[in-house]
């Protein structure tokens, strides 16, 4: 799949795009121009926008000290709506909206994350060029990825045999490549993915302790910014929606160890005004021999909110799957607002069983009748979910290449280590695993939007502010070469220009016929 | 002052498409936004506004990309090539082959524009006409994403371009012809072009081979307020305060604009004589407040004894190479093409 068409803008969803349109109506399509220029403009509307552009000069030419505030306070969102950005700076200009206050959001920086900062030490690898530094080592790297697409290919083609004596190769090539980096290093895991799938089909999906992912995970969490990122992003578009509202319930599809949060409790309890009353549902697997996992979480998060005056209450919902969860369970309060927050869970629900169809409908139908405020949204930006394996194959290839690339900079070994094994796992399940066993089925940032359109959601933008605040953020932290960028009111992070985790957020559509 | 700028918008608009107006006045208006008069700049509202696309091997028009790091420098190189016929061959980067073992593929070493502040290597605009670049030219473009100012300041910039030809040079897989070397063209547009000739300067004087300049209106200014300046100031999208402004954020503080990196043939520059530079093909757009300085440019490499090649588009603004929708989009092309093969 290609996203980037030349006359379709970046990010935009498939369906829309060129001039040569076949809706029939030339009111419609997107100027094809423009688009490849990241600026989706109906031609209809292109004198309008003219006219505003032109009236927006004027009138920045005529009050100078106007276009101070538009950069510096005005919160900007989605420039690839030129229409929509003219327009919120015209009417910034003749109604000047009060500022946010500042203090508000300054504070999650530092609450939420204490972590010093990893400077970046050695030179990173880009997931494209294959070296190492000596021309023989190069030469081995190339020929490791070489084979390693073959053996997949054969893999694709159910030449089992072929496959078999291809890995007994890699193996072999293997140990002329420096195995703790770069090539060396992404390509062992794949090997031992492909392995897996060609040796122990059965077995292939690696051991799934609770308590061993919980462990692995928190070490992902700190050895590279994607979850905090997650988080962060997600709490401020959260404390935005719960502005001016007095009783607010977050539901928290995967609580883990609620890393996320006490820098919410912290920004709620800050807000001017008081904090709202705050109920919590986190969502998480059974825990084993009698032992609640997710009360413990509760009430160590319930200490911490009573510790900064912030009315709590926490419900925990042992569910192993998101689809046995039902809404009952959640008990939602029609007084309350309502933040639904899935960090990497959603697409787990894309596999479909033959009776039963896909349970992401069904989930993303009961997310709708909660009627939240919003919805965040954060996914792995990959297509590994399509339905050929080769094509999952190299996706992964490249995106975890380049996920372990950054993680490269990350200095303390051990700690490495562990987030290393956490990536591994979802190699294995992108790699090894079939049918309903196969969770990891990550789709991109279109494929998504097209998904919760669909499924009668809008999308709210995130802005400029939180664009700036996660910026500011990485830079304190992490290692030169992560980079935020904007697309279509969604923030991606991403390594070196290749966005690898999209964070969006959204609210239910209104119903034509809403029941009050 | 206030009166004329309508005036102003109108001129624009009646020579360039009603798509490259808006698009131009856009960056012109945000632009005006993220420049603060302390000589400071917006940078996180920058990024925030500025479209990117991220590379892509699955061919888009004959044209697939990706991205480098070079190690030495952390740098973003975007590669741009022709996609090949085989089909399985997509997604897959074979860097171990040179470009051709026959013919000459030209390496376009290519710098952004933004006068050194805006855009980089991933801008849309940028990846949209590198891609347009390599296709119609059939050459191997490497986009640069050099450090821009005021957060890094002259000379950074074209250290970041010297360290890109030193890297493109030492690339097997950018190698073709009988001769098994990489044919390296410089170019870059606006402020890219000015890092061109810097950089061609340096590789002149090192002995490493450039086979060619392409300066797409390279900015160059100087302390002197030119006839071109004066008369079109304010009217085709540019202003000379803006120029301004982007000097002072490049150049080392406290100095001016007859500062050598500005002012090409000024009153502080060395000369080019007897030093073995490129052939350059110039390109100045005709409503470019800008021109007098490059095409005096052009006459300083002619007195210098360099070959240069003037291709002048009399009713062409800034930007007007961003969209194909205009006839000296298409010159422009043409004329690339055939400077970087006329070597084979």
């Amino acid at each position: 799949m290609g996203p980037y068409d030349s006359s379709v803008s970046a990010g935009s969803s498939s369906s829309s795009g060129s001039s040569s349109s076949c809706s029939g109506k030339p009111a419609d399509t997107i100027d094809g121009l423009l688009a490849g220029a990241g600026y989706r403009v109906r031609s209809s509307e292109l004198r309008q926008v003219a006219q505003r552009l032109a009236r927006l000069e004027t009138v920045m030419v005529n009050a100078p000290t106007e276009v101070s505030h538009l950069a510096n306070d005005a919160v900007h969102y989605n420039p690839s709506d030129l229409a929509s950005w003219v327009d919120s700076l015209l009417s910034e200009l003749h109604q000047p909206e009060i500022a946010p206050d500042p203090s508000t959001f300054s504070d999650l920086n530092y609450i939420a994350h204490t972590q010093a900062g990893h400077v970046l030490v050695n030179p990173m690898v880009s997931h494209r060029e294959l070296s190492a530094g000596t021309e023989i080592e190069e030469d081995s790297g190339i020929r490791l990825v070489h084979v390693l697409m073959t053996c997949a290919e054969s893999v694709h083609r159910g030449e089992l045999s072929l496959a078999a004596s291809l890995i007994e190769e890699l193996q072999g090539l293997l140990t002329s490549v420096d195995g703790e980096r770069g090539i060396g290093k992404v390509a062992g895991y794949f090997i031992d993915a492909l392995s897996r799938r060609v040796f122990a089909p059965q077995g292939a999906s690696l051991a799934d302790s609770a308590f061993e992912n919980a462990v692995l995970y928190h070490h992902f969490y700190e050895a590279c910014p994607y979850l905090k990122f997650a988080h962060f992003t997600a709490n401020q578009a959260i404390l935005e929606a719960f502005s001016g509202h007095d009783c607010v319930h977050v539901i928290d599809f995967n609580l883990m160890h609620g890393l996320q949060w006490p820098a919410l409790i912290q920004a709620l309890a800050l807000r001017p005004g008081g904090p709202p009353l705050l109920r919590l549902t986190g969502i998480g697997p059974p825990s084993p021999d009698g032992h609640d996992s997710l009360r413990e979480i509760g009430l160590r998060l319930a200490e911490l909110a009573r510790s900064v005056n912030v009315r709590f209450a926490f419900r925990g919902v042992a569910a192993s799957r998101l689809d046995d969860v039902k809404p009952w369970m959640l008990q939602v309060n029609p007084k309350e607002v309502v933040a639904v927050n899935s960090i990497m869970q959603l697409h787990k629900l894309l596999g479909s069983d033959p009776s039963r169809g896909s349970p992401i409908d069904p989930v993303l139908g009961w997310i709708r009748n909660l009627n939240p405020k919003i919805v965040m949204v954060v996914e792995q930006e990959a297509n590994h979910n399509q339905p050929e394996f080769l094509d999952r194959f190299t996706e992964a290839l490249h995106y975890y290449s380049t996920m372990f690339d950054s993680l490269e900079a990350y200095s303390a070994q051990l700690e490495k280590s562990l987030a290393e094994i956490y990536i591994q796992r979802e190699i294995c399940n992108v790699v090894c695993c079939e049918g309903l066993a196969r969770v990891e089925r990550h789709e991109p940032l279109v494929k998504w939007r097209d998904r919760l359109g669909g499924a009668g959601f809008t999308s709210l933008h995130l802005g400029s502010n939180a664009f700036k605040q996660a910026s500011m953020l990485l830079a304190l932290f992490s290692a030169e070469g992560y980079c935020v960028e904007e697309n279509e009111g969604c923030l991606t992070l991403g390594w070196h220009s290749r966005p690898l985790i999209a964070a969006s957020a959204w609210q239910a559509m209104p119903n034509i016929h809403s029941h009050e | 002052m206030a009166g004329s700028n309508e005036v102003n918008t109108n001129e624009a608009k009646k020579v360039v498409p009603l798509n490259t107006w808006i698009l131009i006045s856009n960056f012109k208006l945000a632009y005006n936004m993220l420049r603060r008069p302390d000589g400071t700049f917006n940078r996180h509202l920058a990024e925030f506004l500025e479209r990117k696309v991220p590379a892509n091997t699955i061919p888009v028009d004959g044209v697939y990309s990706f991205d480098v790091v070079d190690r030495a420098t952390n740098l973003l190189n975007r590669i741009y090539r022709q996609a090949v016929d085989n089909e399985a061959q997509w997604g897959i980067e074979e860097l171990e082959k040179p470009l051709s073992t026959t013919e000459i593929v030209p390496v376009i070493i290519f710098f952004h524009g933004g006068s050194f502040t805006h855009s980089s290597a991933n801008s849309a605009i940028y990846d949209t006409f590198c891609r347009r670049l390599a296709g119609i030219c059939k050459a191997v473009v490497v986009s640069v994403n050099y450090r821009r100012s005021p957060e890094h300041r002259y000379p950074c910039a074209y250290d970041d371009g010297w360290a890109a030809l030193k890297f493109v040079h030492s690339r097997t897989w950018l190698r073709s012809g009988k001769d098994s070397k990489v044919h390296v063209y410089l170019a870059g547009d606006s402020s890219g072009g000015n890092i061109a000739h810097h950089v061609a300067v340096r590789a002149a004087e090192s002995g490493v081979e450039v086979l060619g300049n392409i300066l797409l209106h390279p900015m160059f200014g100087g302390q002197e307020r030119r006839e071109s300046e004066k008369r079109l100031d304010g009217k085709y999208f540019v202003t000379v305060q803006d120029r301004d402004w982007y000097w002072r954020a490049y150049l080392p503080e406290g100095e001016d604009r007859d500062h050598p990196a500005c002012n090409i043939f000024g009153p502080r520059s060395l000369s080019l004589e007897g030093l073995n530079f490129p052939k350059t093909l110039a390109v100045v757009a005709g409503l470019d407040l800008s021109q007098d300085w490059q095409l005096a440019y052009v006459q300083g490499l002619e007195n210098a004894g360099h070959g240069v090649k003037l291709l002048f588009l009399k009713q062409a603004t800034i930007g007007f190479y961003f969209l194909p929708n205009n006839e000296h989009f298409y010159s422009l092309m043409e004329e690339i093409k055939s400077f970087v093969h006329s070597d084979c």
